[in-house]
């Protein structure tokens, strides 16, 4: 159940959520979960761009490992950032 | 919780000075804005009216982390979320003794570009809402601007250095002009990127297919957003704000032919007013996650005393301000969205959208407009529990609000001046070299600011990969994908006389456009049109208005009975016998 219904003394629902999922058609809710897939899916979108595809893949894979990475680094992440935004305004 | 939790600064009273009005006479006065027992107070003084004070803020610590400035070591300002905006040349030179407000038109001292350009297309309406200004039945005069004089307008927004990418058409009720679509289609016309009407449904929730042919016809046309007028889901609650029975269903079809239409942009306003329409807040993000496939977001906005005077008791029991409606919304969302990690002043992402436009060759919107003027917050579908939540789970926003300031002034300068190496050496010939090297050097920012994006991403998941195709391809179709079944929920606190601060007014975003008589266009910040303007320049652009208009749309007798709607007599709020 996403809420609870509260009927005041006029009569009014009124809900306290507790939960905030959609309830929509679940072929929306699809579309939402793959939206890129739902895009492409027509002829010429632009997310049939080969070369933005590997991009966005490789940088997919990055964060993937980034995550993983800032967990194992603990207390040292901020130092670690830092340092990558130092190397980041090079030459700026 | 916020990155001033245990600092010095939030033990400190809030203090300072600034500018208002008298709610009285309208003079301009000096104000206080002062802190008192965890909320924050507007205090003023006019020599002939006496003393007045307003609430600005429930949450002093809230207001206090909003206007909280980020020092470096040596104590210069490195960022705060006040921001200084472009501007335009100046439309007049402010020439009244008086100062702000009363040189609008839009005088030099304003410090912000126009983001949103408003048109009133009508004050006729097909409702009769008590605390409404745009009535042609009560002004007893029509104000609806012609199609060379809507052209005007447009004309004056567009021709700007930097013209707005949005316009908002407001009214009464825009769709109840028969040329409602052929205004659109100008809008589009005249380069609007996105084109907004403000509503009550009336066009679109016609029976018999007329609402679904309509709203069809405007989407081609090129109307892009509903700014749709919906204060609750109990039909108690329309009853009670615009004095007519049975509303919902009027309000559902709109949503059901928008979604048959294929329209799927609709941001749903409601009006919160203290003990009618509070209590539906919750419902209606229920509402708007139950129907996102259409609806992309909420706005609330706290009333605005306007049109009267208010004593002090009422102000005291009307008054409320944006953080009352984020403490609502944590209340009645369990704390999903809350007060301490959801919201933001909507000028947080100033440099980061000036970033954006620049990397992915699109227009900029400039949220340079006061922090006290509105949130927002942004939810998006979780992956792994497909349930709404703030985009803040993904992202460490502090972070990136931080880097992306510090990196848009390394880059800012190339903005304004491209590379001319090659023209340089080569003269003409060296245009086109550069015009490689300029692409060469977009591409490395690209990358070194996706990276900079990446340090400060929490979750895997769809959203990074849809802000990296937005700034690879800067194309519309990456846009609607980034906000397809997201949900952008704000609060917009509209001022007025009890509460204005010319300290807002004048980096307002917000402009009305009016075609006068003479020729000319004046612009204005919503909030001194509405609060000051408004009387005087409808009075020079007004015009007779028919007996046959006059009665088209008369809901104040209860002549006219819609089909499932019934009158409340006293044409507003339903008073208790
Ligand atoms: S609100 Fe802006 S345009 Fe109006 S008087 Fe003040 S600075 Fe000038
Ligand atoms: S719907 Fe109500 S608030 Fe909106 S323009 Fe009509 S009368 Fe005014």
């Amino acid at each position: 159940m996403s809420q609870e219904v509260i009927t005041t003394k006029d009569g009014l629902k009124v809900r306290k959520l507790v939960s905030l999922k959609p309830s929509t058609s679940e072929e929306y809710r699809e579309a939402i979960m793959h939206r890129v897939d739902h895009f492409s899916q027509k002829r010429d979108s632009v997310f049939n761009n080969m070369v933005e595809n590997i991009l966005v893949k490789g940088l997919e894979l990055i964060l993937e490992t980034k995550i993983r990475v800032d967990d194992l680094l603990g207390d040292q992440k901020e130092t670690v950032q830092d340092f990558i935004e130092k190397l980041l305004f090079i030459g700026l | 919780m916020y990155h001033i939790d245990g600092t010095d600064y939030l033990k400190q009273k809030y203090y300072k000075k600034t500018r208002s009005i008298c709610p009285e006479c309208h003079e301009p006065i000096d104000a206080e804005i002062v802190e008192r027992e965890g909320e924050i107070w507007m205090q003023k003084e006019c020599p002939d009216h006496g003393y007045y004070e307003d609430k600005i803020s429930s949450s002093a610590k809230y207001y206090k982390w909003t206007h909280f400035k980020k020092k470096d070591k040596d104590g210069n300002v490195e960022w705060q979320f006040l921001k200084d905006g472009e501007t335009n040349p100046p439309d007049c030179i402010g020439d009244d003794p008086r100062g702000c407000p009363y040189n609008c038109g839009l005088c030099e001292k304003h410090i912000s570009t126009c983001s949103l350009a408003l048109i009133d297309l009508t004050n006729r309406c097909n409702f009769n809402c008590n605390f409404c200004y745009a009535n042609v039945k009560q002004a007893g005069y029509l104000v609806e601007p012609t199609l060379e004089e809507l052209d005007r307008i447009m004309e004056h927004f567009r021709s700007k250095p930097i013209p707005p990418p949005a316009i908002m058409f407001t009214g009464g009720e825009p769709t109840v002009r028969k040329d409602f679509p052929e205004i659109c289609k100008m809008a589009k016309d005249h380069g609007f990127k996105e084109v907004i009407v403000a509503t009550n449904g009336y066009g679109f929730q016609r029976k018999n297919g007329k609402g679904l042919e309509f709203t069809k016809e405007c989407m081609e046309k090129g109307l892009d957003t509903l700014y749709f007028q919906f204060d609750g889901i109990n039909n108690e609650t329309f009853e009670k704000t615009r004095g007519i029975k049975n509303l919902m269903s009027y309000k559902q079809r709109v949503i059901d032919n928008c979604r048959e239409a294929g329209l799927s942009s609709i941001v749903l306003v409601q009006t919160v007013v203290k003990g009618i329409t509070d209590i539906e807040v919750g419902n209606v993000i229920q509402y708007a996650i139950d129907n996102i496939d259409v609806v992309r977001g909420i706005t609330y906005q706290p009333v605005s005393l306007c049109g009267r005077s208010y004593s002090e008791d009422d102000l005291k029991e009307m008054r409320i301000t944006n953080a009352d409606v984020i403490k609502m919304v944590d209340e009645q969302t369990s704390g999903k969205i809350g007060i301490e990690n959801a919201w933001y002043p909507l000028t947080t992402i100033v440099e980061f959208g000036r970033i954006i436009a620049y990397l992915a060759d699109v227009e900029p919107v400039e949220f340079t407009c006061h922090p006290d003027c509105g949130f927002a917050t942004y939810m998006v579908v979780d992956p792994d529990t497909n349930e709404m939540v703030p985009i803040m789970d993904y992202f460490d926003p502090i972070k990136i609000v931080d880097f992306s300031n510090r990196f848009w002034d390394k880059i800012k300068h190339k903005e304004k001046e491209e590379i001319k190496f090659f023209e340089n050496i080569l003269g003409d010939f060296g245009k086109t070299l550069d015009k490689g090297v300029n692409w060469v050097d977009k591409q490395q920012l690209r990358a070194r600011f996706l990276a900079g994006m990446l340090q400060y991403t929490k979750k895997p998941g769809k959203l990074m990969e849809m802000f990296t195709r937005i700034l690879l391809n800067g194309e519309w179709e990456s846009i609607s994908a980034f906000t397809h079944g997201t949900l952008l929920i704000s609060s917009m606190h509209f001022q007025d006389a009890y509460n204005m601060n010319l300290e807002r007014t004048k980096r307002c975003i917000v402009h009305f456009g009016v075609a006068m008589p003479d020729g000319s266009v004046y612009e204005a910040p919503f909030c001194t049109m509405n609060t000051l303007h408004r009387p005087a320049i409808e009075k020079k652009v007004a015009k007779k208005a028919g007996t046959k208009v006059m009665e088209e749309f008369d809901t104040t007798k209860g002549e006219r009975v819609l089909p499932e709607q019934e009158v409340v007599h006293n044409g507003g709020t339903k008073k208790e016998e």
